[in-house]
């Protein structure tokens, strides 16, 4: 295509270094805004670890596989307690259990009622997708220490996103209406997750559009692999802006 | 596969689009969360050249609009986006269409080689400029006599000469259609005093001198809004090739003895069973694209699977013949004035 400085584009290009920067991972803020990011994120993996073994609850010739998978998110949660302990930060638990609480209800409230579709749509794609795209944000921006831990955990979170997008994929047949059911009542929850923690994103550079974009992505990416078609997924998507 | 990474001419446009495509979630959302959108394969195409080759493409919709180039990491986002997203689709070659290549290269996205966990490969995408140059060239060649412009005889001002399509067009108007003189015009006078150096040839003036010495005027520099040019100057007749983009010369310009010619467009000799084009304003939407979309088509064609037209300044007069050829020979023909205009000079 015809490329010319269009005075537009030669206005911002220098912005290009600037919107490189990495943040200063010494002040108040930073660490104040840390202390609950980092919080989520450990909460996020102990939950998982729960999630997967009660899933395996209900999956008994599954259990072994599921047990597998948790584990990994307890060595996880390790990783990033010690993120947080490298930059001098104590964890706001509270908050975080705050935070997960909405959708931790409507896990164990399916859980109880042995809804698998719905288990595995909250734990093994929203949140996993949710876990994927803030971590490949988050690693962009990170200090060096929590870059390489991050990089790390990001591989195994797509093996578990794998490992509920393959079983939804098998089932896809009889679980269609109840997984547009439980996308609607619980991708709202993620999206005012992800409005809820905004400006201590921010404070990590991790801009909200971004996480929102690579949130989509990994969404997307993972109902296609299902075996979705684009307008049922455009359907899906709807319930996270209105 | 051959596949085309484009994205809508507005706002407006691509909310519209979007509806028509069903993808309500993104037609209805703010600006936001279009800014938040991934980026949609939205059509699968089969293509069969005037030979006889067939091939299948892809077209991808970035979600990118004009909108959001005043957001510099959104826009970066949103062409990396798309170049993965047609690399996971196995696509082989893909021409990075409209403002793609523009942010590609001023915002340097050679560095962001990294997307998730794909590796880009550049091997795998064109900015099909050689094409758009070829095509240019072509275009003034075969237009200029038609309003009684003999091109050997022309003075021919190229705006935006230092660029990637600007220097290339220069470089075969002095050396394969021996031009009469050649204007180079450009911002920054270090890139022209290098361009001068290696066309042996070419005369540097600032726009407004070069203008009412012209003939042929070719655009490849995206206007600035508040230009104001007094067409009186101009030579009548003066044949105007806007390849810039977006495309918005001709309400400047046209006028009597002012022919406006939209630069860098093929038209393809059979309809094309796509919907994309409709969002670029062809005027034959079946048939008529942008030429850098063309250039992916005919390296798929020729399975020539190479980044053909890549960087700045890489486009030789032999790379413009190659892919010229391919362009004639698979179908394409360049965009003339129109037949009525044609037959009212006559």
């Amino acid at each position: 295509m015809p490329t010319l400085e269009s005075s537009g584009v030669a206005e911002i290009s220098d912005l290009a270094s600037k919107a490189d920067c990495l943040p200063d991972f010494t002040t108040d803020q930073y660490k104040d805004a840390y202390s609950r990011i980092n919080a989520i994120v450990i909460e996020g993996e102990k939950e998982a670890h729960d999630n997967y073994v009660a899933i395996g609850g209900l999956m008994p010739d599954k259990a072994d596989e599921l047990k597998k998978l948790a584990v990994m998110e307890l060595r996880h949660m390790k990783g990033f307690t010690a993120c947080g302990k490298n930059l001098g930060v104590v964890a706001d638990m509270d908050f975080a259990q705050k935070f997960f609480a909405p959708l931790h209800g409507n896990f164990q409230k399916a859980l109880k009622e042995e809804k698998l579709t719905t288990c595995f749509l909250i734990q093994a794609i929203l949140i996993e997708a949710f876990a994927i795209s803030a971590y490949h944000v988050y690693i962009r921006v990170a200090d060096p220490f929590a870059k390489k831990i991050t990089e790390g955990v990001v591989k195994d979170e797509y093996l578990h996103l794998n490992y509920g997008q393959e079983w939804l994929k098998a089932n896809l047949g009889t679980c269609k209406e109840e997984l547009f059911k439980a996308n609607k009542e619980n991708l709202p929850l993620i999206k005012s997750m992800l409005d809820q923690v905004a400006d201590d994103a921010e404070s990590l550079q991790m801009d909200k559009e971004e996480l929102m974009e690579e949130f989509m992505i990994a969404y997307q990416d993972s109902l296609l692999e299902m075996g979705l078609d684009s307008r049922e997924i455009a359907r899906m998507a709807l319930a996270a802006i209105v | 596969m051959f596949g085309l990474i484009g994205h809508s001419t507005s706002f407006d446009d691509a909310k519209q689009k979007a509806m028509d495509l069903g993808y309500d979630h993104i037609a209805k959302g703010d600006l936001d969360v279009w800014c938040s959108a991934p980026p949609q394969l939205v059509e699968h195409v089969n293509v069969v050249s005037a030979i006889g080759k067939k091939i299948e493409g892809a077209y991808i919709d970035s979600c990118f609009v004009p909108e959001m180039l005043g957001r510099f990491k959104t826009a970066r986002r949103k062409v990396l986006n798309a170049m993965e997203l047609a690399q996971k689709k196995g696509i082989n070659i893909t021409a990075l269409g409209g403002f793609t290549s523009i942010i590609f290269e001023n915002f340097n996205l050679l560095q962001n080689k990294q997307v998730r966990n794909t590796t880009l490969d550049w091997e795998r995408f064109t900015t099909g400029n050689t094409h758009t140059a070829w095509v240019i060239c072509r275009q003034l060649e075969l237009n200029a006599p038609l309003i009684g412009i003999n091109p050997k005889k022309a003075t021919v001002a190229v705006v935006g000469a230092t660029g990637d399509i600007g220097s290339a067009v220069c470089r075969w108007l002095v050396e394969r259609t021996g031009v009469k003189e050649v204007l180079l015009v450009a911002r920054q006078q270090q890139p022209l005093i290098e361009l001068q150096n290696s066309l042996n040839g070419g005369k540097i003036l600032p726009m407004e001198e070069a203008l009412p010495l012209a003939d042929v005027v070719i655009w490849v520099a995206s206007l600035p809004k508040n230009l104001e040019i007094d067409t009186s100057n101009l030579h009548k007749p003066c044949l105007m090739i806007d390849g810039g983009y977006p495309k918005n010369l001709n309400e400047k310009f046209n006028g009597l003895g002012i022919h406006v010619l939209k630069g860098g467009i093929v038209e393809f000799f059979a309809d094309i069973g796509w919907n994309m084009m409709e969002l670029a304003a062809m005027e034959k939407p079946q048939r008529q694209m942008f030429a850098c979309f063309a250039e992916a088509m005919l390296l798929e064609f020729e399975e020539c699977h190479t980044n053909f037209s890549w960087g700045r300044n890489n486009i030789t007069l032999e790379k413009m013949d190659f892919i010229g050829e391919a362009s004639l020979r698979h179908g394409f023909s360049v965009l003339g004035l129109k037949p009525n205009l044609q037959v009212a000079i006559a």
